[in-house]
């Protein structure tokens, strides 16, 4: 008996202490949290009251290396190809043209001041594959890879999530290939000149390189 | 008179294969109902489905049906490189990514014998014990939200919030980290860091208190969980059970102590266990006060590793991690206390390619959940909703 | 009507109005509760349920549609009814339609016998007390109905707890009203706040005239709350539990009804527990020597603006416990109907009695 009157009075005082720390928070309804990033030196003392945000006018603001977009500069890609293949989910698309030699002027530096020996016609991101787990951005040599604290870029058009980042146009691609392909015939012939038999070698070897073009 | 069956309880009837079902009343003859609970029920925790076999409000039998969210981890693990993978654990406990990334790595570089910069250490453990505390406010508020009480929920959440705002201050991600990298870190912690994580510290000890008044201790969240899915601590060791789950039977078992990795050695903290006073040692309030005490705990370990953390001016936290990961050909098994328990990775090398030839996971939420069947015979529906929600699974891992 | 011919010269007048033989004067004092009550529903009770919830948990709540949000029932409603009204085919179709308009007029035919004020009441019943609580009981049937007619698993174990759980509580409370019935001596509700009304204000109350009242009080209060299956007693659509209980297949417009009708039986039953203990439309405030407080603010605009204030006190704590408080179990439930809540209503019954025995 003395338990069933002792589990009354429990229930009693218990509900209470939940009633009251619910109440206190509404009274605190009056004040709000402020949109203060974590880095801010006054993020942990706007913590009473309504916290959350009404995202498209206020938001949280993303830290400065916050992961969400991914990015390329292009002008200072020079199409190695390591972010392709380093992606685990294959949201990276690359072309690449070898430079002729006299376009090797055009084709430019990077900002680090390496030379370019590639064209990157395409260099396709999808971002709706994309799952932002940075490892493209650790392999890339020049740093041109990079995720940008941007983090709504909803579409509605599914197709709209594929970026484009190539330097060049497909008019110019198809320019450059051709440019490159003779060339290389150039260079197979002089060399069939000099040494006869060996020939058909470099041929061969280039194709490969051509192949992405080809498929275009 | 009509022999009756073999009955178990007042309103328990067995079903047996071979037999005919037996009633209780001759001439009151019910029927059992099949209920498919989940996929996509409020309380599965994400797509867990549950096949019971009820009896009015009692599950005479329930059986979990697994694979909705299964996204072939172990077999990807093989085409991809060894950091590649780090993400992908992430992706499997997404509660918990921080204490899922430093199982995977500990793993790996156990396998290469390579040695971990000291300040790395102990940034590695701020993270995880960070990540351990937003995790069990999730256990927590999805609990409470189980058994109806919406509130907690969102002060849960409400505090969640700033542990995100501080990891992804730190790593760039809110949840798929990719922080912790085999042979280092992602990015040295900001300057502020240490204020601010302990800043949160002073921040999150009331909030804690008000959580434990608001939920713990209500009567009827008590009454709701006290003495519901008890489970042996033998039975519990049999079925291999491990983190909360098992402290929350008695056993005072915990990978940080039991077998120390990273620099727990050097930490002072406590392996909260139920003493049997407030809750039945077994029962779901004490896997829930388990996890309520490992908060405080976790908070501990964070004071103390923002006291003894070396400061290192220009310090490099990519500095030791190897160009490329090609370990010698052999196997290893590496374990971390994971906020849901044990979570293993068994690695092997072929030494030649530079992905494992196998990786496969331990995972604890499938092992914790396996003993479902066993703890909801004979319960309620309602109770049946507090099992679950006392074992806090994350289907991520369950089905990986 | 007749009860209160003094205090409701105005409406009286108004009542009489009529054009020809229409009496629209009628109609409006008739339909000045209705139209309030389905006010109250669409904005009161579910915007204010939304910011309640939503300043209890830390945060803001509807704020998009209007300024704070204030118009964000008007846009549910207009998405409810451009919704495609679902009836499932392996559906009882007749019980499935059926359902939800028991439900709502079950909830809403109480409002009958509500006096609004001194002259504001449908119809004043000398039963008034006892149709309250007999007419609540058809909303068993609206759930029954629902549940059954859906066929759906969650659903029929929603409404078969419901059943279970309306029909035990009304034990409780029947006997908790009953001890406000003893006080007043009437079972008709405007007699019941004509008992409490004077000059003292809420001395007058018969939670504050007797020292026994406040446990029936409380015993109708919480057997109120399952009644209209509100937390911690919501186990009937219990979501983690029973997804939406019985309501688990209505979509549309069947699912606003079953909603109006919810909020509806909120009001009613906070409405009929100011009448019963906090002297309905009677104004608290007290006459202090020459300052006459209660009579300044008595009569009939001011009666229908008590009553109302002390209904939203009580949704307002209503909706402070379901913000607060985990569910009960269905057995926890029962025992706290059975066990707890009716031997203290009988207990209360007997110390009533005692109490207006002797005085």
């Amino acid at each position: 008996m003395s338990e069933y009157f002792s589990n009354i009075k429990t229930s009693a005082t218990t509900i209470a202490t939940g009633m009251t720390i619910t109440l206190k928070h509404f009274f605190n309804a009056v004040k709000r949290k402020g949109d203060a990033g974590i880095d801010d030196a006054d993020y942990f003392r706007q913590v009473d009251g309504l916290c959350t945000l009404q995202y498209p006018k206020e938001a949280i603001p993303t830290p400065p290396h916050g992961r969400y977009r991914l990015y390329c500069n292009i002008d200072d890609c020079i199409g190695c190809r390591q972010c392709e293949r380093a992606c685990p989910v294959e949201c990276i698309a690359i072309e690449t043209i070898k430079t002729t030699s006299d376009d090797l002027e055009a084709c430019g530096k990077t900002s680090g001041g390496q030379q370019k020996r590639m064209w990157v016609p395409v260099f396709d991101i999808d971002v709706a594959k994309c799952m932002t787990c940075g490892i493209c951005v650790s392999v890339c040599p020049t740093d041109c890879l990079y995720h940008t604290p941007v983090a709504d870029f909803s579409e509605f058009n599914v197709k709209n999530m594929l970026y484009h980042f190539g330097n060049l146009s497909k008019i110019e691609a198809e320019a450059k290939k051709k440019k490159l392909a003779e060339q290389q015939a150039q260079a197979a012939k002089e060399k069939a000149a000099a040494g006869g038999a060996p020939a058909a070698k470099p041929a061969p070897k280039s194709a490969p390189q051509q192949k992405p073009g080809d498929a275009q | 008179m009509q022999e009756l069956g073999k009955v178990e309880s007042n309103s328990t009837r067995i079903i047996r294969q071979d037999d005919k079902r037996v009633t209780i009343e001759k001439d009151l003859d019910t029927e059992h109902m099949v209920l498919s609970m989940g996929p996509q029920h409020p309380s599965t925790h994400g797509v867990l489905r549950l096949e019971c076999i009820t009896d009015g409000e009692v599950v005479v039998e329930a059986e979990p049906y697994l694979g909705y969210l299964h996204r072939c981890f172990e077999k990807h693990c093989e085409k991809i490189d060894y950091p590649a993978i780090v993400p992908y654990t992430d992706r499997m406990d997404y509660l918990a990514g921080m204490n899922s990334e430093l199982a995977y790595c500990i793993t790996v570089e156990k396998l290469l014998d390579i040695e971990i910069p000291r300040r790395v250490e102990f940034i590695r453990v701020i993270v995880s014990e960070l990540n351990r505390i937003a995790s069990h406010l999730v256990a927590i508020g999805t609990y409470a939200i189980d058994l109806g009480a919406f509130t907690p929920f969102l002060f849960c959440f409400r505090d969640r919030e700033h542990i995100m705002n501080l990891l992804e201050w730190i790593s760039g991600a809110r949840m798929l980290y990719n922080y912790i990298w085999i042979g280092g870190l992602a990015y040295d912690v900001p300057a502020d860091f240490k204020k601010r994580v302990d800043e949160f510290v002073t921040y999150f000890r009331p909030k804690a208190v008000e959580l434990y008044k608001l939920l713990t201790e209500n009567e009827i969240f008590v009454k709701r969980t006290y003495d519901i899915g008890i489970m042996p601590a033998d039975v519990a060791i049999n079925y291999g059970w491990s983190g909360p789950m098992l402290r929350g039977s008695g056993v005072k078992w915990d990978l940080r102590r039991n077998d120390p990795y990273s620099i727990y050695p050097e930490l002072d903290f406590e392996v909260p266990v139920p003493d049997g006073k407030f809750s039945v040692v077994g029962d779901c309030l004490s896997r829930h006060l388990v996890r309520a005490l490992e908060m405080e705990e976790s908070l501990r370990i964070i004071e103390q590793c923002l006291a003894k953390m070396p400061e290192e001016p220009n310090f490099n936290s990519r500095a030791l991690i190897p160009k490329k990961i090609r370990p010698k050909a052999g196997e290893v098994y590496g374990r971390a206390e994971n906020p849901r328990g044990e979570l293993g990775y068994y690695i092997v090398s072929d030494g030649k390619s530079t992905s494992p030839i196998r990786c496969k996971a331990r995972s604890s939420c499938f092992v914790n959940l396996s003993a479902m069947k066993d703890l909801s015979k004979g319960q309620l529906i309602p109770d049946l909703v507090a099992i679950i929600g006392s074992i806090d699974i994350v289907l991520g891992e369950v089905d990986r | 009507m007749s009860s209160s011919p003094s205090l409701n010269t105005w409406s009286d007048a108004l009542s009489g109005f009529s054009i020809g033989w229409f009496p629209l004067g009628l109609v409006i004092v008739a339909a000045i509760p209705l139209v309030f009550i389905a006010l109250y529903a669409l904005t009161y009770g579910v915007y204010g349920e939304r910011k309640i919830s939503a300043f209890m948990q830390d945060r803001l709540g509807p704020m998009e549609v209007g300024f704070w949000g204030i118009l964000q029932t008007l846009a549910d409603i207009l998405k409810l009814l451009q919704k495609e009204d679902i009836v499932p085919t392996a559906a009882d179709k007749f019980l499935f339609v059926v359902g939800p308009g028991i439900l709502f007029v079950g909830s809403f035919l109480a409002f009958a016998v509500l006096p609004f004020g001194p002259a504001f009441i449908g119809a004043d019943l000398n039963v008034g007390l006892f149709y309250a609580v007999g007419i609540v009981a058809l909303e068993v049937v609206g759930i029954l109905a629902a549940g059954w007619g859906s066929n759906n698993k969650w659903a029929l174990y929603g409404a078969v707890r419901s059943v279970a759980q309306i029909v035990s509580y009304e034990i409780p409370a029947s006997i908790a009203l009953l001890c406000a019935a003893m006080l007043a001596g009437t079972l008709s509700m405007q007699q019941i706040t004509l008992m409490q009304a004077g000059p003292g204000g809420f001395m007058h109350w018969f939670l504050f005239t007797n020292p026994i009242a406040w446990l029936p009080f409380l015993i109708y209060f919480i057997s109120s709350l399952a009644e209209t299956n509100r937390a911690p007693f919501d186990i009937p659509e219990a979501e983690s539990e029973l997804v939406a209980g019985y309501f688990t297949e209505y979509s549309g417009m069947k699912f606003a009804v079953i909603f109006l009708a919810e909020y509806g039986s909120m009001f009613m039953v906070s409405a009929i527990i100011s009448i019963a203990f906090l002297g309905g439309w009677t104004s608290p405030l007290p006459n202090i020597g020459g300052l006459e407080l209660n009579t300044m603010t008595s009569g009939p605009v001011w009666g229908a603006f008590w009553i109302i204030m002390k209904g939203f006190f009580f949704i307002f704590v209503q909706m402070w416990l379901r913000w607060t408080l985990p569910r009960l179990r269905v057995d926890q439930l029962m025992y706290l109907c059975w066990k707890v809540l009716t031997p203290f209503s009988l207990i209360a019954f007997v110390l009533t009695a005692v109490w207006v025995i002797n005085h």
